[in-house]
């Protein structure tokens, strides 16, 4: 694979991950939303797999298809499972931002995003690294969901498009982490999936809903 | 014993504890093999501490590493995890009697909390900083279900927001790993080990300076999250109040200090690689911030769970303000702090959990006339709200006087007045409902509180080994000393 | 200023003037076909402007000069830009003005003497279609700006027919993630522009609906015929610009002959329809939003345009 090829592979891949992670913040839709997630974990995957086709490094490929497996098929399907039951009839609602607010909120995020990693460009100018500013964009712009979101469901979005922004960095600035720990982190966040999907259930049970504002039974 | 099965013990035994938990029919089996892995974790705490008392560091070939601030923490896991693990005996035992809860969830209990003291144990004793974030993480996931336990619509609230907050903030933890590793590897450490804590110690200085403080400036807010630190400091008191007693002993108790282990751990690089004001500054003013957080909330309380919550974010914003002073004395004082107030805290979520079972609430204003009712449980707590304000002969005073002495030394003297005000309101909040609760006579119609084995042991036992540190010196505070240089003390 | 150009341009004005109401022809031809209806043939909307341009002008009372000239202010305004654009030729003599601002910048006012018109007949859809037509205006301009912008950093200029050139030279620039953005966010662009689903629905009879067809609801005779004329050659015009931005294949040059000049006038032809086709057939498949939603596909098209210029300023390949 020349450096050009692989270079602009890379860069369809991050544009790829861009462009999801714009596109939930715009479909309100839960199941929609899930089906981009699933879209956003194919090009997170494909990052390591194409670094790892290019040195000839087999460990980064299982990984890539690991990761592969995990953010595109496992997680989507653990969401998909929980709206197709109980929570059929569940959408988003009107967040607490406004569509069009957040997506001018985003674009600044974005360039945000560029801002703060240019220390980071700065230090390793390969053309992976320079994709790097996706996944700061990402991890931004999952933490402006987690906290506009009003719906259950929505947060546990908006949680994994945060760690796809993490590990999108970790793949395009070093080649990912050491294995042991990329898959204690991978199983940390299928546990904490797995673990959110099982009190959106008991929350659908206990308060016939899961619209987060109904949790409003806690004060000081 | 070999040196990497001592290390591996702190983590091991628990496992096996919860394995047996897992497996066995017979609930007396599972809760004394649970007791009795805190136990051996104590006791691998000071065997390690024996040997790394002086400075040494002990390692095993792949994972683990002691040095002497991993042992206090050892320590501390220990012999919390022993009173929490043996008043949780008791606990389920009452639950089970009651109809509250089933033996399947008093399994998945029991097994939950041995993974729980593993996981923290593997916190302080890795030698990788990503393992250390995968153990933290793993905290989380294994106290999720167990503030969940009593499947109350409040303890759900709790949950949820205790999991969304907690995996946010540690996520932002990894994000500052994964930067810290990417500036490790352009430093010229192997991708094997660039995470190891030695590596990253030795490199420090080598580690680009404006990326680095992103990583740290991540991690500091990270696991501060999961430290109670403002600004992520909502889910403590839900948490902590939600949860069953032990529990919240547990939590209270080590899960804040050993995440607060883990920051003083960045810290120490923080100041290798950045120079000391970085660090300093940012835990100052979240330590004075989460002071005032405390204080404010805890001044007109109603509820005692929340109370005893409150006033462990009180406890960790004075720690981080000690943090930022840095000095040998401050550190000392801190980490003498943290056995202290662990130890303190399980005596008084335990002794919080039986009048919550009597009463069947925990609102202040209905649990009146403990010491009436109890000698034992009113003397007790008594002893523990003593403790808990730092009076002498028990153990919050001299780590606390350490840490003023500390503060002066580093030039901290304004931020110790504002700390010290702040403290003496929150300690009068706290004597103030402690009194309403203890003292005076028995409302008419409440009922009697028969405190049974499983409550009283850990209580007398906690108090007895607060008033032993308050008062004799002897090798802790050498240990203390050795663990405050090997974190970087001035 | 070559022969050529000069040629090319008059080539282009008089291909957009006489063309654009066979491509409104064809796109709806092409809607009708999908939607199972035999349609009225391509050439029909040549058939209206003669009826139209027959028939008595009739003036609403009260109304002033800006209503009367109003059709043919945008008819020449429409002409002039394309002039400008590169849809046949890239050499056009009015180039030196052929920036993206002055395009962008005409187009506004085209818009803006419509508006004004309906307002001047006082009547209260005038006054609605009016003020929606602002809204989404205003909301568009940055859009756009954005889009082209993105393509324009590649080629160092916001002259249009430097950015086809320098596409011409090197196609595979915009198959890079700055251009799939750009594009999208463009498509939203033109169909806000021209007045078409998803944004508002050409063939709507419903005055509650209508955001163009409400402020040209008291033009008559042949200044209604004007306006419909202005209409499509924006429509051609856009059209011709997006295609030619993407594949400029058969522009002509600076030095082009005869022969150049009818292959670019083909070329652009085919595109055009290529392009107007596709857009049809997919408006067969779209809803029109909802006016409190428009704000939010505009926003979202915005965005979409600003993460092409992101991209193309950090995601920019090595190498070639």
């Amino acid at each position: 694979m020349s450096a050009h090829t692989y270079a602009t592979l890379v860069d369809l891949a991050a544009g790829t991950l861009l462009l999801s992670a714009v596109l939930v913040v715009w479909r309100r839709d839960l199941q929609a939303t899930a089906r981009l997630l699933a879209v956003q974990g194919a090009a997170l995957g494909a990052i390591p797999i194409l670094s790892g086709v290019r040195r000839g490094d087999v460990q980064l490929v299982v990984v890539g298809v690991a990761v592969v497996t995990l953010r595109a098929v496992v997680f989507p399907k653990l969401i998909a499972v929980r709206l197709r039951g109980e929570l059929a009839h569940e959408r988003e609602g009107a967040p607490l931002v406004n569509t069009t607010a957040s997506l001018l909120v985003t674009a600044t995020l974005v360039i945000v995003a560029y801002a703060l990693s240019r220390p980071l460009v700065r230090l390793d100018a390969s053309s992976a690294a320079r994709a790097a500013p996706v996944g700061y964009a990402l991890v931004l712009i999952g933490v402006f969901l987690l906290v506009t979101r009003r719906k259950a469901l929505s947060q546990v979005v908006a949680f994994l498009v945060l760690d796809n922004g993490i590990d999108a960095v970790a793949f395009l600035a070093t080649l990912g982490v050491p294995v042991v720990v990329e898959l204690g982190a991978s199983l940390d966040v299928l546990l904490a999936v797995v673990i959110l999907g099982v009190l959106t259930g008991r929350m659908h049970a206990k308060f016939g809903g899961t619209d987060l504002d109904e949790l409003r039974e806690l004060r000081e | 014993m070999s040196i990497s099965g001592l290390i591996a013990v702190p983590v091991g035994a628990p496992l096996v504890a919860a394995a047996v938990a897992l497996v066995s029919r017979r609930r007396s089996l599972s809760g004394w093999s649970g007791i009795a892995a805190s136990l051996a974790v104590l006791a691998a705490g000071i065997a390690i501490a024996a040997r790394v008392g002086s400075g040494h560091v002990v390692a095993d070939a792949h994972l683990l590493r002691a040095d002497a601030a991993a042992a206090v923490m050892v320590i501390v896991i220990g012999a919390v995890g022993a009173l929490a693990t043996f008043a949780g005996v008791g606990y389920l035992d009452a639950e089970l009697a009651d109809g509250a809860t089933t033996p399947a969830a008093a399994r998945q209990y029991e097994v939950l909390v041995q993974v729980f003291l593993a996981a923290m144990s593997l916190a302080v004793l890795a030698d990788n900083l990503g393992v250390v974030w995968v153990a933290v993480e793993a905290t989380t996931i294994a106290t999720a279900f167990l503030v969940g336990h009593r499947r109350t619509r409040q303890s759900l609230e709790a949950t949820w927001k205790y999991v969304v907050i907690c995996s946010l903030g540690i996520t932002l933890a990894f994000f500052g790993v994964v930067i810290l590793y990417f500036a490790s590897i352009h430093a010229g450490a192997s991708p094997t080990s660039a995470l190891d804590l030695d590596v990253l110690a030795s490199r420090a200085s080598h580690l680009d300076p404006a990326v680095t403080r992103l990583a740290v400036g991540l991690m500091l807010v990270g696991f501060g999250t999961k430290a109670g630190l403002v600004p992520f400091h909502t889910w403590l008191a839900d948490a902590h109040s939600q949860a069953p007693a032990p529990v919240s002993a547990l939590m209270s108790g080590v899960l804040l200090s050993v995440a607060f282990s883990v920051v003083l751990r960045v810290r120490a690089l923080a100041d290798s690689a950045l120079g000391p004001g970085f660090a300093r500054d940012w835990l100052l003013v979240t330590g004075l911030a989460t002071l005032l957080v405390a204080v404010s909330l805890l001044v007109a309380q109603r509820d005692l769970k929340r109370l005893l919550a409150y006033s462990s974010l009180e406890q960790m914003g004075l720690i981080a303000v000690a943090a930022a002073a840095g000095t040998r004395l401050a550190i000392a004082g801190l980490l003498l702090v943290v056995t202290a107030h662990g130890v303190v805290k399980a005596v008084l979520f335990i002794s919080a959990g039986e009048l919550q079972h009597v009463h069947g609430s925990s609102s202040i204003a209905d649990l009146t006339g403990i010491a009436a009712r109890s000698p034992l449980l009113g003397a007790a707590i008594g002893a523990g709200l003593l403790g808990l304000v730092g009076l002498p002969p028990f153990a919050l005073f001299g780590g606390e006087l350490a840490i003023a002495r500390g503060m002066a030394d580093a030039h901290l003297a304004p931020a110790l007045g504002v700390a010290l005000v702040l403290l003496v309101v929150g300690y009068a909040s706290i004597v103030n409902h402690g009194a309403a609760m203890l003292l005076g006579p028995a409302r008419a119609g409440s009922p009697a509180i028969v405190v049974s084995r499983p409550v009283a042991v850990p209580v007398v036992l906690g108090v007895a080994v607060l008033v032993v540190l308050g008062v004799v010196g002897g090798p802790y505070p050498h240990l203390l000393e050795t663990a405050a240089t090997v974190l970087g003390a001035r | 200023m070559t022969g050529a150009g000069v040629a090319g341009a008059a080539v282009q004005v008089v291909a957009v003037a006489a063309g654009s109401p066979l491509l409104v022809g064809w796109m709806r031809q092409v809607r009708a076909r999908l939607e199972g209806r035999i349609g009225s043939g391509v050439l029909q909307p040549y058939r209206d402007l003669r009826k139209l341009a027959r028939k008595q002008s009739i003036v609403p009372e009260g109304t002033t000069v800006v209503f009367a000239t109003a059709p043919a202010f945008i008819a020449a305004t429409m002409l002039v830009v394309a002039a400008i654009v590169p849809t046949v030729t890239v050499a056009s003599p009015m180039d030196g003005v052929g920036d993206l601002f002055v395009v962008v910048g005409l187009l506004l006012i085209a818009t803006v003497a419509l508006i004004l018109a309906a307002l001047d007949t006082g009547t209260p859809f005038g006054g609605m279609g009016a003020s929606r037509e602002t809204t989404i205006a205003a909301l568009v301009e940055p859009a756009i700006l954005v889009a082209v912008f993105a393509l324009s950093i590649r080629a160092n200029s916001s002259n249009l027919a430097a950015i086809v050139t320098a596409t011409a030279h090197r196609p595979g620039d915009v198959l890079t993630p700055a251009g799939a953005l750009a594009f999208a966010a463009l498509v939203v662009v033109v169909a806000a522009e021209t007045g078409r689903l998803p944004i508002d629905n050409p063939a709507t009879h419903l005055e509650l609906t209508m955001v163009h067809e409400a402020m040209v609801l008291e033009y008559s005779g042949p200044r209604l015929a004007l306006v419909e004329w202005g209409a499509s050659m924006r429509l051609a015009v856009l059209v011709g610009l997006l295609a030619n931005l993407y594949l400029p294949i058969g522009v002509a040059g600076a030095h082009a002959g005869a022969a150049g000049l009818v292959v670019g006038v083909g070329a652009i032809a085919a595109k055009t329809a290529l392009l107007a086709g596709a857009l049809a057939a997919g408006e067969v498949f779209v809803a029109k939003v909802r006016l409190f939603r428009v704000p939010e596909l505009l926003a979202g098209s915005f965005l979409l345009g600003l993460l092409a210029v992101t991209a193309a300023y950090f995601l920019a390949p090595r190498g070639a």
